[in-house]
């Protein structure tokens, strides 16, 4: 056993260990899995909605994660377990908005609001800034599978959409993304 | 650039067509300049979006997470519908050894090993039913490889130090594990085993970067 699968071995182990002892009551456990696992989390409630509500929805997933954390079972990783409940809050609050309506036309132009700002010098936008204007739709298609690597099956079962409408969204915000790669 | 084959470059670049659509489509490819530099585009942008770093809050979320699950407060675990394998015991039982040397765990319940009697050599691996242990056993090996190999670096004391705190270790992991044949599902026990083989562990991997700063 080299050192590197050592060390991978015990931060699971450490991992481990703390969801079975935060599954417990105990807080000082479950601070020290929010530590390791916020940042992630909270990028990906972010790309998936707005900005401004990143916050609250990042403690919404950890008070919810606490709340659930009697039925993770062990069966997957504490990290992979946390991510798809993340999701599963982020597409709640998607309803709760009801910012699905509209959103997944098909005849809807991703590009309108990203390419609006990309003419003006000072207001030009980096690859997450373009990525945080897309559609509603076409963002979180787009999060779910290229940046967090979710078929388009799962996809379409997950946003109530058909996988090729999923496809085709995906299509529209590659498109529009490709214009704010660093060249 | 706007031909038939515009809004199927993605499942190209993913893979997602059918045979007969990717050969008809690398046809075109062939002869279309635009639609093979799109087709570059959208790799990158897949590449990008693989690349993409997570970042922190700005702020310090954890506070009103606290509040909300009511952490400082005393929590009455009989409240909480829980239950646990043994490796997630094991789990846990590293994690208390992590935060107060096992004590805290040793103190809620008392390993059911006979302390007092005479020292058991403890049986072979292959006697244990528990089999979770190889892992750890693998790692303790090769720690004690590398220690034996690098214990020549320290002093002569802190090697008398060590040596016997090895063998205080050792002991508790022969009487655990000789326990565990009596009843090798014994929850409590497997934890007092995985605690005993983390120390083990730790000891190893600070003593061996002892060593090697020494050199």
């Amino acid at each position: 056993m080299n050192d590197k699968v050592l060390e991978d071995t015990l931060a699971a182990d450490s991992i481990g260990a703390d969801a079975a002892l935060a599954a417990s009551g105990d807080a000082s456990a479950f601070e020290r899995l929010y530590r390791t696992h916020v940042n992630r989390i909270h990028s990906l409630v972010r790309r998936m909605l707005d900005a401004d509500e990143a916050d609250d929805l990042t403690q919404d997933v950890f008070v919810r994660a606490w709340e659930k954390l009697s039925t993770f079972r062990g069966e997957s990783a504490f990290g992979t377990w946390l991510h798809r409940l993340a999701v599963n809050v982020v597409l709640g609050r998607r309803k709760t908005l009801g910012v699905e309506r509209g959103r997944f036309q098909t005849g809807e132009d991703p590009l309108e609001g990203v390419s609006a700002k990309r003419h003006t010098p000072e207001l030009s936008m980096d690859f997450e800034e373009a990525l945080a204007n897309l559609p509603d739709g076409a963002r979180q298609v787009f999060v779910l599978h290229d940046v967090e690597g979710y078929r388009h099956e799962e996809i379409g079962r997950m946003l109530g959409i058909v996988p090729g409408t999923s496809k085709s969204q995906l299509h529209h915000a590659r498109m529009a993304l490709r214009r704010y790669l660093d060249r | 650039m706007n031909d038939q084959w515009t809004d199927r470059l993605s499942e190209y670049v993913d893979d997602e067509l059918a045979n007969g659509e990717r050969t008809a489509l690398e046809a075109h490819l062939a002869t279309c300049a635009a639609c093979r530099a799109t087709v570059e585009d959208l790799r990158k942008v897949v590449a990008r979006a693989r690349a993409l770093d997570d970042s922190a809050p700005k702020a310090n979320l954890w506070p009103g997470v606290a509040k909300r699950i009511g952490a400082g407060k005393v929590v009455d675990i009989r409240s909480r519908r829980f239950s646990f394998n043994v490796p997630q015991l094991i789990a846990a039982s590293i994690a208390l050894m992590l935060l107060s040397g096992g004590g805290a765990w040793l103190a809620l319940k008392p390993p059911q090993i006979a302390s007092d009697g005479p020292f058991t050599p403890a049986p072979s691996q292959g006697q244990l039913q528990a089999t979770w242990t190889g892992k750890t056993d693998a790692a303790i090996a090769d720690l004690q490889n590398v220690f034996d190999r690098n214990k020549s670096r320290l002093d002569t004391s802190t090697v008398r130090v060590v040596q016997q705190a090895f063998t205080t270790i050792d002991r508790a992991i022969a009487e655990a594990r000789t326990a565990l044949q009596a009843d090798p599902s014994d929850a409590y026990l497997n934890l007092h085993l995985a605690d005993t083989m983390r120390r083990k562990l730790e000891l190893l991997r600070r003593v061996n970067a002892l060593a090697t700063a020494q050199s």
